[in-house]
């Protein structure tokens, strides 16, 4: 089927391309988990020990790191499954009903992924203090919890289930949530499941809004607590390491769970909205 | 089909509702509440009073501004890279090499990294007195005097320490697009250009690239939105960097809630929508194009 697989000397450059792209990949990991196993009289360039497992008990003990590896796992999925429930919800309408405002609607939705959070933080900021969300773990979630992205993901998932599924449900009695819930999203369960992955790793690695809503060090998610870290431990930085090798083993973990939800042809639909 | 047309008429409404609240008051709500605030003084410590174009006039003369505005730009320099490395992995993945799959896996370990872990890692590689990069420099031109570059402190060293970071992140996820990319180009087309006597490169320059020309751009315009508003890289990579050194994003950050000057950021915030607007819209046009061809 391919063309360079019947040249042995660009398979050669192909596996030798992906040998690099393997070490760039995985490589500065090693420094980071070396790092996080070394006392702190070892030389960090030799990979070499003496070994301890004293800066993980250090990022647990003074960093906070087991609460912020809690908080962070409340807010993720709490953001995660927000956003599928709510771009799943708002998605059908505009994808399947018609009514007065339809393309109104979608315009607004369009219009707000051209509003960059990172230029709005400072009134964002206001209204959720306003809330009362300042300082509270809802705080972190509840801006975040749906997404435009994640809308028109969901709207090309159900624009392309063919409609006699509906009409035969309908047809039974089915009301327009039950016909969303058990024809539509078990239907757009592909999409459903990318837009899961990505709100988690998304929320997973936020720092910006967390630093800016979280106050205390007891409600600091695991990006907020290791950016901590790095000032509080300045002299020994080993316990950020330990810190961020524990913030990325759980995402890890779920990716390699879930990564058959990754399927490449998702992303054409994807980018084209 | 007319059957479906038969809902109450709030039903609609109320699937939307959720999802229009958060929007609206968070993003639509806080779009408007920037231009407000950016005319008027507004501090952490005072409420909000109108001062017309003030924010406007002090940012125009602010050097800082713009030389942040311009370090933005320059950080879109990141775009070319991370086309390159990404289209490179997604053309070996598609090249029928054995573990093509769990290389795309692995390949997408860097993007589900949190950036700031990432950032950690990196700052390690560009150490200035032991990381693996300066070494590596010092062992090929330390004859001619060069034994390392200041990565982390030196102006504009630490932008492209902070890009590398970016590349490095971003480059699994463009990866994908490109794979869904190269799934459209017909394999006949592929085939037909080989029997013709094309080699692997000329089936590349002149079946591939011209079919991905669609895809190439809209990950040029995505990457570039991203690199405009990068935050995380700078504000870990290159810690404790001089605010003119960085870009538009730590920029209005250091304004706004470590000096407290509410009104002034909201300006520079409106500011670089402004800029980061232009490449939306390009954006739009391109998807909106896309789906007529679709």
């Amino acid at each position: 089927m391919n063309a360079t697989t019947r040249h042995p000397g660009w398979t050669m450059a192909a596996y030798a391309a992906a040998v690099f792209f393997i070490v760039l990949a995985i490589g500065p990991a090693i420094w980071l988990v070396v790092g996080a196993f070394q006392s702190t009289e070892a030389d960090l360039n030799t990979l070499s020990g003496p070994w301890t497992t004293r800066n993980f008990e250090e990022a647990v003990s003074e960093g906070g790191l087991g609460i912020a590896a809690i908080n962070s796992v409340i807010v993720t999925l709490a953001r995660a499954g927000l956003n599928v429930l709510l771009a799943a919800l708002a998605a059908y309408p505009l994808a399947r009903l018609s009514f007065r405002g339809r393309d109104a609607v979608f315009i607004l939705v369009l219009a707000t992924t051209m509003i960059p959070e990172q230029v709005i933080v400072v009134p964002m900021f206001k209204i959720a203090a306003g809330l009362g969300l300042y300082d509270a773990l809802a705080g972190a979630v509840i801006p975040f919890s749906v997404s435009a992205f994640g809308i028109f993901l969901c709207r090309q998932a159900f624009l392309a289930i063919p409609r006699d599924l509906e009409e035969a449900a309908w047809i039974d009695g089915a009301g327009s949530l039950r016909i969303w819930w058990s024809v539509m999203l078990p239907l757009a369960m592909p999409s459903l499941a990318l837009l899961a992955l990505f709100s988690v790793i998304g929320a997973w690695s936020d720092l910006l809004w967390p630093l800016i809503i979280l106050q205390s060090e007891h409600k600091f998610t695991l990006p907020v607590a290791i950016n901590r870290m790095l000032d509080l431990f300045a002299t020994n930085p080993r316990v950020a390491y330990a810190a961020s090798v524990l913030a990325i083993v759980p995402i890890v973990v779920f990716f390699l769970a879930v990564q058959r939800w990754l399927k490449p042809e998702l992303f054409g639909g994807a980018v084209k909205g | 089909m007319s059957t479906l047309r038969m809902h109450q008429p709030l039903t609609p409404w109320l699937f939307l509702a959720p999802a229009l609240l958060v929007l609206g008051v968070f993003f639509v709500g806080s779009a408007i509440q920037v231009v407000h605030y950016s005319f008027t003084r507004y501090s952490a410590f005072a409420p909000p009073e109108y001062v017309g174009l003030d924010n406007y006039a002090a940012l125009l003369s602010d050097r800082i501004f713009w030389r942040a505005i311009g370090n933005s730009f320059i950080y879109l320099l990141v775009t070319p890279v991370l086309l390159v490395l990404s289209l490179a992995a997604a053309l070996i993945i598609d090249s029928g090499i054995r573990g093509g799959k769990p290389l795309r896996i692995l390949l997408f370990l860097p993007v589900v990294t949190p950036t700031i872990v990432a950032a950690i890692a990196w700052r390690l590689v560009l150490n200035e007195d032991s990381g693996l990069l300066n070494q590596g420099i010092s062992l090929l031109f330390g004859w001619a005097g060069v034994d390392g570059i200041r990565w982390l402190t030196e102006h504009p060293y630490t932008l492209f320490s902070a890009m590398m970071v970016t590349a490095w992140k971003g480059f699994g996820f463009y990866m994908m697009i490109f794979l869904a990319g190269l799934m459209l180009v017909p394999s006949s087309t592929k085939e037909a250009a080989a029997i013709d006597g094309a080699g692997p490169w000329g089936v590349f320059r002149h079946v591939t690239l011209p079919s991905l020309r669609p895809t190439i751009t809209l990950i040029a315009v995505i990457s570039s939105i991203s690199a405009l508003k990068v935050f995380d890289e700078l504000f870990v990579t290159v810690r404790g960097v001089p605010v003119d050194q960085q870009t538009g994003v730590p920029y209005i950050y250091d304004l706004a809630f470590e000096q407290g000057a509410f009104g002034a950021a909201c300006a520079a915030g409106v500011v670089l929508f402004a800029i980061i607007l232009v490449f939306s819209l390009i954006n739009l046009r391109l998807s909106s194009g896309g789906k007529e061809r679709a």
